[in-house]
């Protein structure tokens, strides 16, 4: 016979404004099974847990029911003040008397009515609950992270720093992401080379990290502690083990005019080519598309002037598989191009700004690569049209972002503070020149930031104009920008030598594709989801994978920095233990009946489902049937739902408790 | 107007089988043959399995081997001993089954030796044995059949029926009870689903029904009421029509077999006619890994989200 406990929360007032807690207390009490019920304003504090553990020993419980908010809330704090009175944790469940109920009604004796319906239903179905041991699984204490950015380089850091093995799998041909595009950075205008290149140069000579760059993620398998990732190491077409970086390729190479991804396409490169000086691994890649060798097979001059003989043109794609025990996806971002209309994506063009087919209208990062010693100009502001120096800058904000008409409501968050610092450095080389910024509104929230952005303007003499530009064209060798300045209530026309636009920050192209090879959610712009906006950000809700950086949303260095701190100490804590406790809500296959028709297997989205042999005593094959491997079973009952012959279920949600407590109502 | 079926082809198809079967036997190639033998009344048939090559000359096949043998090598398998290959004559509508039964897991195609019929059609339930193959007394699953010819056996008898263009008569059903309102379609399917007796001789002969438990006779806890009575019966015959749905390959055997006469490929058919138009899938010849309800992909019908 039952002793079920039955215990009312009254969420202080979240619950008790609708819903009479005493009468469904009373009510319920009455129930058979139960033989104590109760309520109490805030059964999650200290004096709540206390009162449920103290009733479970002196009423001699057998069975506990929580009515409160969302199992997905504190259904693992109950059912650890369970644990804590001795009782199994899976005999305690939780009727969410909140959201089903008193969120959502205004009556409240119809509330009351459905919340003692609510209650009485988890009664019948936890009277079938059994108990149900924890089931560990090894960790593999070795971590994956996905790019090499800077989120991804301190992620790898941290995690390599305390001991553990990191494979940093990088899809370009060095590691660095946009940091190491970036000419200084905000708010100390340090050089973001020199802060950046020592740490690429520690990814590189860390014994305990391992880097895969021009690499991509082909396939994850298996589940938390225990992934199987198979990295596609792209045909590089140079032996990194034979390459003394040298660089003589690069000068020989007859192929010279390939614009040069690395600084926005303003500087040229040659067809075998590192990206830029500092690159970590200083190996160089041939770009086979534009190779003369790989085109018409004739020149092999680069693998002539090779003193080791590292050019190899042979070399194909090879498949590497690694086992991990977690994940850091750290891929971070692109800035929307404003030229065309990416595929699939939801934000329109801006045709009135030309769709960029105006030279000299360049986005932040073309900005950062002009600005930058180690640029195209070497630092020089130069317009790309022809390469004078532009007198009269125009900086605009918000191309993209904040903008629901264009398709992207949020706020790229990065772009107040970066077109300050344009400001400055542009005042610091073009010291005659004058710059204009449109802004929306300056969101400068952040430690100096405010000061950083009031210094553009008070000493550094850069003009904001509030108002939206709703036009640029070329007019001569000027660019007129019709736009309004709000705060005076006029129209505003500038002739600009260049102008500036702070495009959106977006997911990186494949984001979304990433994501299902992961199978981690993401949002309608590709955004990677995190499991909790305030008390789980940087985990997902797919156990064992976190994320850092921009990748989940736009974010600036600290942030960045912090989040990566943050995704590997997740990752510490993981590999802290040797083995790794999950919930045993599995399915369990009822092997007499099954008939092996394995629709289970196929449906199975974890891979958890296996093909056992069941043999009588004297070997001889009876028939195969289903196996779910509880390490791997995520719990989420489509094999149940699949099933014909009803032969698998789910702990803690089999059709005999479903049925109860439909037949309880 | 009645239009006779050429069935003389029949004859040779029988020699062909028997002389096949005599081969198979002797060599070693199969164990045993599932096949059609005479019965008793005169121009029936009955399914028979064979293990000697001696008794090859008792398989025939006429207008009378309705069967589906199919489901001999399921729920009746423990009959034939697992000791090799076991050779059966197949039907293109029992092929069908036995490809949907490859995909399911059931049968593996080398266990098999496949004794494909060219066929012009068999005989309506309704009709006795002996009667001639005509457009009236054709079995009405025949009338919308694409699968004359059975196609991937290991031995098909060079022989092609002659197939004369017919009135499909499920599909002409089917369109009639469309038309009708839902409350019109509901009384009548009420009707028919309360002449029901669950004598579940649809579930035993269904090839489909592989199960070692029915789900409608478990009582921990009870999906199905078990009594013949209206909520039960329509249970029943609704849980029935959608486990078929994506697999069921026409053979119609439930409904030949019904004692109720309950039109019961009607719903069968009007599911595959929902996954023809909602999945572009069709059972076939072909054996899928997985059917239509068991998989996923980004053009499936969306439109019942809302």
């Amino acid at each position: 016979m039952s002793r079920i406990g039955v215990f009312i929360c009254h969420c202080g007032e979240n619950i008790s404004r609708t819903v009479d807690v005493e009468r469904v207390a009373r009510e319920v009490g009455l129930l058979p099974g139960v033989a104590f019920s109760t309520d109490y304003k805030y059964m999650c504090s200290d004096p709540g847990q206390n009162l449920l553990k103290k009733a479970i020993q002196e009423q001699k419980l057998s069975h506990v029911v929580v009515a409160a908010c969302s199992p997905r809330m504190h259904e693992r704090t109950f059912r650890k003040a369970v644990e804590a009175a001795g009782l199994n944790p899976f005999l305690c469940e939780m009727a969410n008397i909140r959201e089903h109920c008193s969120w959502v009604h205004e009556n409240k004796e119809e509330a009351t009515v459905k919340a003692v319906e609510i209650v009485g239903m988890m009664v019948e179905r936890v009277k079938k609950n059994r108990v149900l041991p924890t089931i560990t699984v090894p960790v593999t204490k070795r971590s994956l992270v996905i790019g090499g950015g800077i989120a991804g380089i301190q992620a790898a850091l941290d995690i390599a720093d305390a001991g553990h093995e990191v494979i940093l799998v990088e899809r370009e041909p060095s590691i660095g992401g946009h940091m190491a595009q970036l000419s200084e950075t905000f708010p100390t205008l340090d050089c973001s080379q020199c802060i950046m290149t020592p740490k690429m140069v520690d990814v590189a000579n860390h014994p305990k990290i391992r880097l895969y760059t021009y690499s991509e993620i082909e396939l994850v398998e298996g589940y938390i502690g225990n992934f199987q990732v198979t990295i596609r190491k792209k045909a590089r077409s140079v032996d990194e083990d034979k390459c003394t970086g040298c660089g003589v390729c690069m000068e020989k190479c007859p192929i010279r005019k390939i614009p040069n991804k690395f600084d926005c396409n303003l500087g040229m490169r040659p067809a075998i080519y590192v990206p830029f000086p500092q690159a970590v691994p200083n190996t160089p890649v041939i770009d086979r598309e534009n190779c003369t060798k790989f085109k018409t097979g004739k020149c092999g001059l680069c693998q002539k002037v090779c003193g080791p003989g590292a050019v190899d043109y042979e070399q194909e794609d090879r498949l590497i598989v690694e086992p991990v025990g977690a994940i850091v996806v750290a891929t971070g971002f692109d800035l929307y191009n404003i030229t065309e209309k990416p595929k699939g994506s939801m934000i329109k063009g801006y045709g009135e700004f030309g769709h960029g087919k105006i030279p000299d209208v360049i986005d932040g990062m073309t900005f950062e690569r002009l600005a930058s010693a180690s640029g195209p100009t070497g630092g020089k502001i130069l317009r790309p049209s022809d390469g004078k120096e532009p007198k009269q800058i125009v900086f605009i904000q918000c191309i993209g972002s904040r903008a629901r008409e264009k398709g992207i409501s949020y706020c790229s968050k990065v772009c107040c503070m970066y077109t300050a610092k344009h400001t400055m450095l542009y005042h610091h080389k073009v010291h005659d020149g004058q710059a204009y910024v449109f802004f929306m509104d300056a969101r400068t929230p952040g430690k100096a930031y405010d000061e950083f952005w009031r210094r553009s303007i008070e000493e550094e003499e850069a003009v904001y104009i509030r108002g939206m530009v709703s036009r640029l064209y070329q007019k001569g060798d000027k660019i007129v920008v019709m736009g309004s300045d709000i705060a005076v209530g006029v129209q505003v026309e500038i002739e600009a030598d260049m102008v500036v636009l702070a495009t959106a920050v977006q997911p990186q192209a494949g984001a979304d594709a990433l994501a299902q090879k992961l199978g981690i959610s993401y949002d309608k712009y590709n955004f990677y989801s995190e499991a909790h906006a305030k008390l789980r950000p940087v985990e997902c809700a797919t156990a064992g994978i976190y994320l850092a950086g921009a990748c989940q949303g736009p974010k600036d260095i600290p942030d960045t920095v912090s989040q990566a701190s943050a995704a590997a100490a997740k990752v510490m804590t993981l590999f802290a233990k040797d083995k790794l406790e999950r919930e045993p809500i599995v399915a369990r296959v009822r092997e007499a009946g099954c008939v092996g028709c394995f629709a289970c297997k196929k449906v199975c989205a974890y891979g958890a489902v296996e093909e056992k042999e069941i043999r009588d005593r004297q070997g001889n094959l009876i028939k195969v049937v289903a196996y779910v491997n509880p390490g791997v079973c995520g719990g989420c009952g489509t094999c149940q739902a699949t099933c014909p012959s009803k032969c698998v279920e789910l702990d803690g949600y089999t059709d005999e408790q479903i049925v109860a407590m439909i037949e309880a109502l | 107007m009645t239009k006779s079926i050429d069935t003389s082809i029949y004859a040779a198809v029988s020699e062909a089988i028997r002389a096949e079967a005599q081969r198979i036997l002797s060599d070693g190639t199969v164990t045993a043959i599932v096949g059609y033998a005479a019965a008793r009344r005169k121009g029936s048939a009955q399914p028979i399995v064979i293990s000697s090559a001696d008794d090859a000359a008792k398989l025939i096949f006429t207008p009378a081997c309705v069967n589906n043998l199919a489901v001999y090598l399921t729920k009746a398998k423990k009959e034939i001993p697992k000791k090799g290959k076991v050779g059966i004559v197949v039907k293109g509508c029992d092929l069908k089954a036995l490809s949907g039964l490859m995909g399911e897991s059931q049968l593996k195609r080398e266990d098999l030796y496949l004794i494909g019929v060219p066929c012009a059609g068999v005989l309506a339930s309704t009709v006795q044995p002996a009667t001639e193959l005509t457009s009236d007394s054709i079995a009405p699953k025949c009338t919308e059949c694409d699968a004359q010819l059975p196609g991937g056996c290991d031995f098909v008898p060079p022989q092609a029926p002659l197939t004369p263009g017919q009135t499909r008569k499920y599909a002409a059903e089917i369109a009639r009870l469309e038309a009708l309102t839902p409350a019109e379609r509901w009384a009548y399917w009420k009707e028919q689903f309360s002449k029901c007796i669950k004598c579940y001789a649809c579930r035993q002969v269904c090839p489909f029904c592989f199960c070692e438990q029915c789900l409608c006779d478990r009582n921990k806890p009870q999906m199905v009421d078990t009594t013949p009575r209206p909520a039960g019966n329509t249970a029943w015959h609704i849980v029935r029509a959608m486990h078929l749905a994506g697999r069921c390959a026409g053979c119609a055997e439930c409904e030949r077999v019904c004692p109720m006469d309950i039109p019961l490929n009607l719903l069968n058919r009007k599911m595959a006619k929902e996954l023809k138009e909602l999945y572009d899938y069709e059972a076939g010849f072909e054996v899928n890994d997985k059917g239509p309800l068991n998989s996923y992909t980004e053009k499936d019908d969306q439109s019942f989200i809302k």
